[in-house]
């Protein structure tokens, strides 16, 4: 019965490779562009934030709404597996420092004061 | 061999459960569903059609897909009784039902036959309404055991759900695997692939001294005793068959015919 060995092997193996695998694709929970077509500035700057409270389409919705309204900001692409976020910007009229201090801005529920989102870091792109 | 397969059991189990004491104390936002496969089933439409994913479904649930159908290809579905951590709780409890009442129910032969398909309704049901009516929202799993044992309650559970929960985990007490054999919908998934499985449990007639004691231990009620070889669609691989047979030899894996 040295055939049992198999098993536990092929799921030890099979468990590693998927975990392996997951960075080599990568695809969106949310992909927001807020600004399309002739709306869109010529000039288009990016900056990933980690983001605490981004887990799933949901919360990516929420964070969404949260930068829409600050003026330049151009789309969102949000990734649940790593909390991060992609916020594309047009750097003449905002900055990544404005498009932090949106979404962590607290929100009012039922007469309480909520933090949804925390930023962890944050990384312009080229 | 019943050791080796408790120490992976445990492995998963004791995971999950460390998974699930983290989540519960604001340690990681991450939930047992983060690392289900079945999610990797119910990203297909989304990612098909929207070239997005759904909820909290990411790579890691089709990762993890991809790897168990390769696993069942190769093993059948050792997944259910080596790895899945409710597949571990069930067994648990079937034997520790056995323990109570000393002997395990099963439901009459014909309804058992017709209640299998359960599992495919589920199935479609579970992917169905998670690609129409819930938008693409994991519905399914405000319903689901393994989801309310493993999050203790999470997001989406009614307390409708939870004494479903307890009733479908419980109903293990009294018939062996009552969820896996009726109603998981990732088993259905895996039943075609399984059938060709390439590990599977071989019968030497010559040794066989058909006394059924390998019929008699299986949780799943295949008659072991009957076959050449076990190509069951709902053969875990557990090796209780093995384990409990008196004849050494008479039962065997073989991988591929060899």
């Amino acid at each position: 019965m040295k055939k049992v060995i198999i098993i536990p092997i092929a799921i030890a193996i099979l468990t590693v490779v998927a975990f392996a695998t997951v960075n080599t694709y990568r695809v969106p929970t949310l992909d927001f562009p807020f600004l399309t077509g002739e709306d869109r500035p010529e000039t288009v700057a990016a900056v990933e934030y980690v983001v605490e409270g981004l887990k799933c389409r949901g919360t990516s919705m929420g964070f969404a709404r949260m930068i829409a309204q600050t003026p330049g900001v151009v789309g969102v692409t949000t990734y649940a597996r790593t909390h991060s976020a992609i916020v594309e910007y047009d750097p003449a009229l905002t900055d990544p420092d404005v498009i932090r201090e949106a979404f962590m801005a607290p929100v009012e529920r039922d007469g309480q004061m909520y933090q949804f989102f925390r930023s962890l870091s944050q990384r312009e792109l080229d | 061999m019943r050791v080796l397969r408790t120490v992976v059991q445990l492995v998963f189990l004791g995971g999950v459960i460390a998974l699930m004491i983290r989540g519960l104390t604001g340690a990681t936002p991450n939930t047992c569903e983060t690392y289900c496969p079945f999610g990797g089933m119910a990203a297909i439409f989304p990612l098909a059609k929207y070239k997005m994913y759904t909820c909290r479904l990411t790579e890691l649930n089709v990762s993890l897909m991809v790897s168990l159908v390769v696993l069942t290809i190769a093993t059948k579905k050792s997944f259910c009784s080596w790895v899945c951590p409710l597949g571990t709780v069930l067994e648990w409890l079937h034997r520790a039902g056995r323990k109570i009442f000393g002997r395990s129910f099963h439901l009459p032969t014909t309804a058992d036959r017709w209640l299998m398909n359960l599992r495919y309704v589920v199935l479609a049901a579970a992917l169905g309404l998670t690609w129409t009516i819930w938008g693409g929202d994991l519905g399914f799993r405000a319903y689901d055991p393994f989801y309310i044992l493993f999050t203790w309650g999470g997001h989406g559970t009614a307390a409708f759900s939870v004494y479903l929960a307890i009733v479908l985990i419980g109903a293990a007490l009294f018939v062996p695997f009552f969820w896996c054999r009726y109603l998981c919908p990732l088993g259905a998934t895996m039943d075609p692939l399984s059938r060709y499985g390439g590990l599977r449990i071989r019968r030497n007639a010559g040794v066989c001294t058909d006394c059924g004691a390998c019929d008699e231990i299986c949780p799943h009620r295949i008659p072991v005793s009957q076959v050449a070889e076990v190509t069951a669609r709902n053969c875990t691989n557990c090796l209780e068959c093995v384990v409990e047979c008196p004849e050494k030899g008479a039962l065997e894996l073989s991988c591929y015919g060899k």
